[in-house]
């Protein structure tokens, strides 16, 4: 599985904890990443992913469906699944405000065994607001 | 020449936040890890 994340555009460093499943990966500095492909790759390696977490910085934009939505680049952003934390960022849409929020990505629901529809667009999650600047 | 310095400090002010935008870090968590 190492290997399969590490083949990935824009990892820089892969970590894998046996012990308690963990996998830590760091982008490159300036590389594009897609959690959608990193969801494929473990799958890809014979093992289920029940959580995917991330750190993120980019911009509050509003998408064509009205949706709020943190885009990383310019061709990469993520629609915010709605919650408190995400209300209020809403009036940051369309701001030069740069967040940093941890979020999440994906959480196996309990007792599911089926893996998750790779067509759906992942969603993210806001955990915590970590900066605006 | 002032104001293409001047130009030049804006569209920096302009770029270099979305140039810093991206991933971070990212964690998961697997099963059926042997």
């Amino acid at each position: 599985m190492k290997q399969h994340l590490g083949r990935q555009s824009g990892v820089q460093n892969v970590e894998v904890n046996l012990i308690d499943g963990k996998v830590q990966i760091t982008p490159k500095e300036d590389g594009h990443i897609d959690p959608l492909q990193l969801l494929k790759a473990v799958y890809d390696s014979g093992v289920s992913v029940a959580e995917m977490d991330v750190i993120a910085r980019g911009k509050i934009v509003k998408d064509s469906s009205g949706s709020i939505a943190l885009q990383i680049e310019p061709n990469q952003s993520f629609q915010l699944a709605p919650n408190d934390l995400s209300s209020g960022l809403e009036s940051l849409a369309g701001s030069p405000t740069i967040v940093t929020v941890r979020g999440q990505f994906y959480k196996k629901a309990e007792g599911k065994k089926k893996k998750r529809d790779a067509s759906v667009p992942l969603k993210l999650l806001i955990l915590e607001v970590q900066k605006k600047e | 020449m002032n104001k293409k310095v001047a130009l030049l400090i804006l569209l920096g002010l302009i770029v270099a936040p979305v140039a810093q935008a991206q991933i971070k870090h990212i964690e998961m968590r697997v099963e059926g890890m042997t």
